[in-house]
């Protein structure tokens, strides 16, 4: 179904984006956790 | 096969062979002699980034979708063309704050301009959407050419979209990044000569300008004749209101930094420049030259409509250009023709699947995932991404029936949302990541849910797209003021740190103040014209002081107004002219005059901001260099 179709494209955009925000995020948290150590 | 004899196949195996060797050919060139230096740094003048804004915006979809929009809507179709025009404005105001930031993509631009934990989320995010853009275009432009195939040999549209993309990709692997820079812009040269040729044989064919016209007379559809046939405000198939909104939109949008999809590709194109001048200038000739290809393709376009009026699928009619080129180019020039397509599809799937295992490998797999890789390591992430981008893209193309709309699409709707944040980041100081990053996370799903999945599901009417874009943006609205608002401006020393170095545009006020009682700056904020302290000064100033060119004034906004206008006479000045209507001549003489006046007006001050920013260019590099390795380092 092309409805169906579509939510997929879009899902694939929003996983991507979220992936790489995730990714992101992960990144400062532990860059983060090691100045407190300091 | 019908179109092809063993002497077209020679040549046009012949062709892609000195395509792919010249690019080969230039990359060796270029690791011998250094200029891989020379064009990672910024040394070029400005005719190469012109050439590579004119690639850029040429690839297998281009003549499908003109030929779609012209075919559909007369002349008025060039419209839908013009939103190259963003370079028009883009070129005086957003291309010299890019330039003068010295940051190598928009991803750099933004850690320059925002910072801390929001600007951090915000590159993730990009570097994650770019990878899926990347994926889209290349579905998009890999359908285009299953189109062609199906047409030249008869394939089904799936052998098309997979077998040249495939090959394209083992091309990519083997001619690096250089490479494929240069052979972008060999095509961009052969592309000229194609669109040309293939125009004067169609008109030709259809019996000369006059037939074509008298044709379409006879038909009694002089309507699409007149580029500005409207049919009422709101009303019609080609209202006022589409007009306005697509002016809107691509001219206004060069005062933004991505309010159009190209400008991701093009910024690195606008860094290489060797001064703020060849940026400027290169930035608007390549966008002048691709108006004059649309004219061009117009006219070509209206000669096949004229001979062939009754086609009524879109799939038939888009493949008007590529028809005139195999059925009325002679014996062996089919061969060349069919060549350059293949070079053009070549270089425009080697940049994309460039960018997108790029932003993989460097944005998301070395900064987050594996930041002690070897160089080893990254090639081979860089191999298997590009072929994950591959597959991905079959599945976006498959899902492209109608080039035309889903151009639409990803030019108008796609970015709707996010279109007002792209300038806010520009010509606003309080505007923060935060903001930002909202609006492109709303924007994201309500344009898919407004265009193609609510309609489908029967829950949203399916409005014009005119509407769509301010639905869209008034939705995206409702997001990003109010996270803006109740967040924290950006911190004043990066503000002040980035006004300073690019003297941007617009409500810059508080940062301004600060930076001059900080002893920054010298002067006091210089409002349009003139200063209060030094009295009358001339109505177009001719010598300037390095304080006087970094502030915007009336020179910039003669510049900034004309500049439209000059591209939309471009434009249609070219198919008047071939079609031999009258004004046309007028019209291209109007813009030429019009450009020489720009150039009067404006070019000493790009001088001066040109040679006062070289002097301090070496030094903003090199503390540029010391923050991000500083940065790399864990520092924030």
């Amino acid at each position: 179904d092309k409805g169906i179709t579509m939510l997929i494209g879009m899902s694939i955009a929003y996983l991507a984006s979220f992936l790489g925000l995730a990714l992101a995020w992960n990144h400062w948290r532990k860059r983060h956790r090691k100045d407190d150590h300091e | 096969m019908g179109y092809f004899t063993n002497l077209d196949i020679f040549w046009a195996a012949a062709y892609l062979l000195l395509m792919v060797g010249g690019a080969f050919f230039f990359y060796r060139l270029g690791r011998r002699s250094e200029s891989d230096f020379f064009l990672a740094g910024r040394g070029l003048p400005w005719w190469l980034p012109a050439s590579s804004v004119f690639s850029t915006h040429t690839a297998t979809d281009t003549p499908m979708w003109i030929a779609g929009v012209i075919y559909a809507n007369g002349l008025r179709g060039l419209w839908y063309t013009f939103f190259t025009a963003w370079t028009a404005i883009g070129a005086f105001v957003s291309a010299r704050i890019f330039r003068r930031s010295l940051a190598y993509t928009q991803a750099e631009w933004q850690t320059q301009r925002f910072g801390g934990l929001g600007a951090e989320l915000l590159r993730g995010w990009m570097a994650g959407w770019q990878v899926f853009m990347n994926m889209f275009i290349l579905g998009w432009v890999g359908i285009a050419m299953g189109k062609v195939c199906a047409l030249a040999f008869g394939w089904p549209v799936w052998v098309g979209l997979v077998l040249p993309s495939v090959i394209t990709a083992f091309y990519t692997l083997a001619a690096g990044y250089w490479g494929v820079v240069m052979g972008d812009f060999l095509q961009g040269i052969v592309a000229v000569f194609a669109i040309v040729i293939v125009t004067l044989v169609g008109l030709a064919a259809a019996g000369g300008p006059e037939a074509v016209t008298s044709n379409i007379t006879a038909l009694g559809q002089q309507w699409r004749l007149d580029a500005f046939a409207f049919s009422g405000w709101f009303t019609g198939d080609f209202p006022i209101a589409w007009w306005l909104t697509m002016l809107v939109i691509s001219v206004i949008g060069g005062f933004g930094m991505g309010t159009s999809l190209d400008w991701y590709v093009e910024a690195q194109r606008i860094q290489s420049a060797k001064s703020v001048r060849d940026a400027t200038y290169g930035l608007w000739a390549g966008g002048a030259v691709t108006l004059i290809r649309n004219g061009f393709w117009a006219a070509g376009i209206l000669a096949f409509f004229s001979m062939l009026p009754h086609i009524t699928d879109a799939a038939q009619y888009e493949l008007g250009w590529f028809r005139m080129g195999f059925e009325l180019l002679p014996v062996g020039l089919v061969g060349v023709f069919f060549g350059a397509v293949l070079a053009i599809h070549l270089s425009t799937i080697s940049s994309h699947m460039n960018l997108g295992a790029l932003y993989f490998t460097r944005d998301i797999y070395q900064r987050y995932l594996r930041p002690e890789a070897t160089e080893k390591q990254l090639v081979w992430v860089g191999r298997w991404s590009t072929f994950a981008l591959l597959i991905g893209s079959f599945f976006y193309g498959l899902m492209m029936q109608e080039i035309t709309r889903w151009l639409i699409f990803a030019l108008w709707l796609m970015m709707a949302g996010i279109w007002l944040p792209n300038i806010l980041q520009v010509v606003w100081w309080r505007f923060n990541a935060w903001g930002y990053l909202a609006g492109w996370m709303a924007n994201l799903g309500m344009s898919w849910l407004v265009v193609w999945i609510l309609p489908e599901f029967g829950v949203l009417p399916e409005l014009p797209d005119y509407l769509q874009f301010w639905l869209l943006m008034a939705l995206g609205a409702v997001v990003f003021v109010p996270v803006t608002l109740l967040t924290r401006p950006e911190n004043m020393d990066r503000l002040v740190r980035y006004y300073v170095m690019t003297r941007p545009l617009g409500r810059w006020g508080p940062v301004h103040r600060e930076a001059v009682r900080r002893g920054l700056l010298a002067e006091a904020p210089v409002q349009h014209g003139a200063m209060p302290s030094e009295g009358r000064r001339p109505l177009i100033r001719r010598a300037w002081t390095p304080e006087q060119a970094d502030a915007w004034t009336r020179e910039d906004w003669i510049a900034v107004v004309l500049s439209p206008l000059v591209f939309a006479a471009l434009m249609l000045g070219v198919t008047k002219l071939l079609l031999l209507q009258p004004g046309g001549l007028l019209l291209l003489l109007g813009a030429v005059g019009g450009a020489g006046v720009i150039y009067w007006v404006i070019d000493p001050k790009l001088r001066a901001v040109s040679i006062e920013y070289e002097a301090k260019q070496a030094a903003y590099a090199e503390q540029l260099e010391q923050r991000l390795r500083w940065q790399e380092e864990g520092g924030r």
